[in-house]
């Protein structure tokens, strides 16, 4: 295996999520707690907020759906969901995720189904993209993983 | 470093406090959660994390002494973040930090006022976090100022006046403890001008000047403190005349001054407090309110109570015949009668009303009950933390309470206030609502009285200990029950409009010498806060919801939970109590009701201190636990007690 080469690829996606905007310093953050006591930390954390904003989202969309105009619960489905962006730097989605309150504040229908269709295509993006990197550093293994590449 | 913070080290191991500092952290964010445990965790905290605020709430009130820290979101499903900070604040005391993804001004007020230590917007640094045991060593250095103080003053049994206290001299305890902790006291006075968790340690001491020891406004003190401002009238009362009128050896007019400020402080929540507690009187009325402690909750069950007409029948009861363990009853009664009751004149409905408080006490064991369930409750537990205190029997009131508190966020200060089990919140929340029930009653007899129902009624066997212990002339209760301040009855607006002037009346009523009732015992220091508090009735109930709201913004339901409430009265009281600011009560300390009954008169049985009318942060009950006998204080130290808080700050044995 090319642990240089993978890791080379690794870096450079994550260079890439972080040049566009994707990811933000909060994962930076998260990174570092990363440590021997906690491997796979960031990994972790990347997977239950996918899972646990897949959830979010997927309540959201219904909520939509079942309680028409009701700007004030699609705020607050929408705040928690802001939250776990922002803890842990998902720096797209949390911009759609203001995008999407502020529609809410303007009592605008469409902004905010338009707001969540970016939402849910950022973190679509997202989650591929970081998923890959993982699956980089999982065949970089646990040595070439140690070893975080410079950002 | 202070007992609790060393307990804290010396659990993880090591004494190098901020290192293995617990902290709780509540968020209901899996990814936020999971980030900050970890964050918290490279800061070398001690981290306890729950996604669930119940749980976290549970945990708590198992053990306080189990965290120093609770970091919590401010948005969570099963429990509004703000109210789980008011519990906290108010039955634990214990400093709160919210976290939350929306930093607008008004939501991060919102946290202040009910009693956040800080406010951290998400996502959180780590830099952030490395900070955060300032305040738990800020907090700690506040009690524990008081309650050096108060261990000092005890272990030197002084008859020296403030000016032989040196600060060498307080040494009684540890050398180094009280040197530090004064030290390091005024250091935050310096820089924490706006909390006032210190307050009540800068009522007589001069932060820059040698630890003196603290004035401790018994029962008796205070006693003869409200009557010697009623004699003048509360509007012309100056420390000076009060002081001569008072003829207290080795008080200084500093001491009086200070405790005047807190007095009327008190008096002024207390009448805002009236106005809006209309409802509480109505459902002091009923029984079934006691049932129903849930109601409690956010204080909204005051509302529900039973209707006044519920009240009036009790007016009319003899409650005022209900023997000691009518107490309860006559508390609720009192309050329902609030309305009826003439205002000043000692009516002996004054009695029924803790009669029927303990009545209704009775009702409440076991149940969920409402909201005057958890008022009697909480005087009740406070009377019974009083008899508790006497006998070990505090299982039951804890258990009352406990149920009550399950009932409602009652404020912890029950389970400070008792050693054994924890005083659910709640009960304790009744306590001092009752207390406040009994305006009518004197608040001596009538918190003993109270006490005795609600020990009674609370249990059997606390009933059969209450009697025990405390010879707490229920007789007189009933003819010389304090005049029932009509005003608190009544409803808010009579309320607040005599409030000041009654409670002060009801104050001094309860001091009056005729109250023959055992407060005296120990009670009387309770009584004499509860007097105070009882003064306010029905309306003082709301007020202890409100007491908070009223002065901060919390409104009434989140008073009543939170520790604003009786961190309000006890804070206005005291000026010493932790501040509410903190958290509302100094949140966390929340303001005791519970006024403590100092030891006065109080058997060998622990004296409870009631810090009824303190909103008492827990510093201040662990100050009023300290002076009371060693026992409790061990008892109460664990859980900074918001009895010992009220009360103690309000009451604290003179030097």
């Amino acid at each position: 295996m090319d642990y240089s080469n993978l890791r080379r690829q690794a870096a450079s996606l994550k260079k890439g999520l972080f040049d566009q905007g994707h990811l933000d310093e909060q994962f930076r953050q998260v990174e570092d707690l990363q440590d021997e006591a906690s491997p796979n930390f960031v990994e972790e954390v990347v997977v239950v907020f996918f899972k646990d904003s897949g959830r979010l989202i997927s309540n959201l969309e219904q909520a939509l759906e079942k309680y028409p105009r009701d700007f004030n619960r699609w705020d607050a489905y929408m705040q928690q969901l802001k939250g776990s962006c922002s803890s842990i730097g998902a720096s797209r989605m949390k911009n759609e995720c203001m995008s999407f309150r502020d529609n809410c504040g303007q009592r605008s229908v469409e902004g905010c189904m338009g707001s969540l269709q970016k939402l849910k295509r950022e973190h679509a993006i997202l989650r591929q993209k970081l998923e890959s990197y993982f699956q980089l550093l999982r065949q970089v293994g646990p040595a070439g993983a140690a070893t975080r590449p410079a950002m | 470093m202070r007992t609790d913070v060393r307990r804290g080290a010396a659990a993880t191991g090591m004494d190098q406090f901020p290192v293995g500092m617990r902290v709780l952290a509540v968020d209901d964010d899996p990814v936020c959660l999971k980030v900050l445990e970890t964050l918290l965790r490279r800061c070398q905290y001690h981290v306890t994390a729950t996604n669930q605020a119940v749980i976290a709430l549970r945990m708590l009130r198992e053990n306080r002494d189990m965290f120093d820290l609770v970091i919590s979101d401010v948005h969570m499903p099963d429990m509004d973040g703000f109210k789980l900070l008011e519990l906290v604040g108010l039955e634990m005391d214990l400093p709160v930090i919210m976290l939350s993804v929306n930093g607008e001004t008004k939501t991060v007020m919102k946290g202040i006022t009910h009693g956040a230590c800080d406010y951290l917007l998400k996502p959180v640094r780590i830099e952030e976090l490395r900070n955060i045991w300032q305040h738990v060593v800020r907090r700690k250095f506040s009690t524990r100022d008081s309650v050096n103080l108060d261990t000092y003053e005890e272990c030197n049994k002084p008859p020296s006046a403030d000016s032989d206290y040196v600060f060498g001299q307080v040494t009684c305890g540890s050398p180094d403890q009280s040197g530090r902790p004064s030290k390091k006291r005024k250091e935050y006075h310096s820089e924490e001008e706006d909390e006032d968790e210190d307050s009540s340690g800068q009522d007589n001491d001069d932060p820059s000047a040698p630890k003196r020891p603290r004035v401790v406004w018994s029962v008796e003190l205070h006693r003869k403190f409200v009557a010697a401002v009623n004699h003048l009238g509360i509007d012309k009362a100056v420390p000076k005349r009060i002081l001569e009128l008072m003829n207290v050896e080795k008080l200084t007019r500093e001491n009086v001054a200070s405790h005047l400020q807190k007095y009327r402080l008190y008096l002024r929540r207390l009448s805002a407090v009236a106005s809006q507690q209309a409802g509480i009187v109505a459902a002091l009325g009923g029984r079934d309110p006691f049932l129903r402690m849930d109601a409690f909750e956010g204080l909204q069950g005051y509302q529900a109570f039973t209707s006044p007409a519920a009240l009036s029948t009790f007016s009319a009861h003899g409650l005022l015949n209900s023997p000691r363990n009518n107490q309860t009853a006559v508390v609720i009664q009192g309050v329902a009668t609030s309305r009826s009751i003439p205002t000043g004149s000692s009516s002996c409905t004054t009695n029924p009303l803790i009669g029927d408080a303990a009545k209704y006490h009775l009702s409440l064991p076991g149940n969920q009950h409402g909201n005057l369930g958890q008022g009697l409750a909480t005087s009740l537990g406070q009377a019974q933390l009083q008899q508790k205190w006497m006998n070990e029997g505090s299982g039951d009131l804890s258990t009352i309470l406990s149920g009550n508190s399950r009932a409602n966020g009652m404020p912890r200060m029950l389970p400070s206030v008792t050693s054994s089990p924890l005083l659910p919140p709640d009960l304790v929340e009744c306590t001092q609502a009752k207390v406040a029930i009994q305006p009518s009653v004197r608040a001596p007899s009538a918190s003993v009285e109270l006490l005795e129902g609600a020990i009674g009624a609370s249990s059997g066997p606390l009933e059969s200990r209450v009697s025990q212990q405390s010879a707490l002339p229920s007789s007189g209760f009933s003819a010389n029950m304090l005049p029932v301040h009509g005003s608190f009855n009544n409803n808010g607006a009579s309320f607040s409009s005599n409030g000041a002037t009654r409670l002060g009346d009801a104050f001094s009523a309860s001091f009056r010498p005729t109250n023959d009732l055992t407060v005296a015992r120990g009670t009387k220091v309770g009584a004499g806060s509860f007097g105070g508090t009882i003064h306010l009735s029905p309306d003082t109930e709301q007020k202890y919801l409100s007491f908070g709201s009223s002065d901060s913004l919390l409104d009434p339901k989140l008073v009543w939970s939170s520790s604003q409430l009786p961190s309000n009265i006890g804070a206005h009281y005291h000026s010493m109590s932790q501040r509410s600011n903190n958290c509302s009560i100094d949140s966390s300390h929340g303001g005791r009701m519970f006024g403590q009954t100092s030891a006065s008169a109080s058997t060998a049985a622990p004296q409870t201190k009631f810090d009824i009318l303190f909103s008492g942060d827990t510093s201040m009950a662990r100050n009023a636990s300290e002076s009371g006998p060693q026992r409790l204080q061990s008892e109460l130290s664990s859980s900074t007690c918001s009895f010992d808080g009220l009360l103690n700050s309000m009451i604290k044995v003179v030097r």
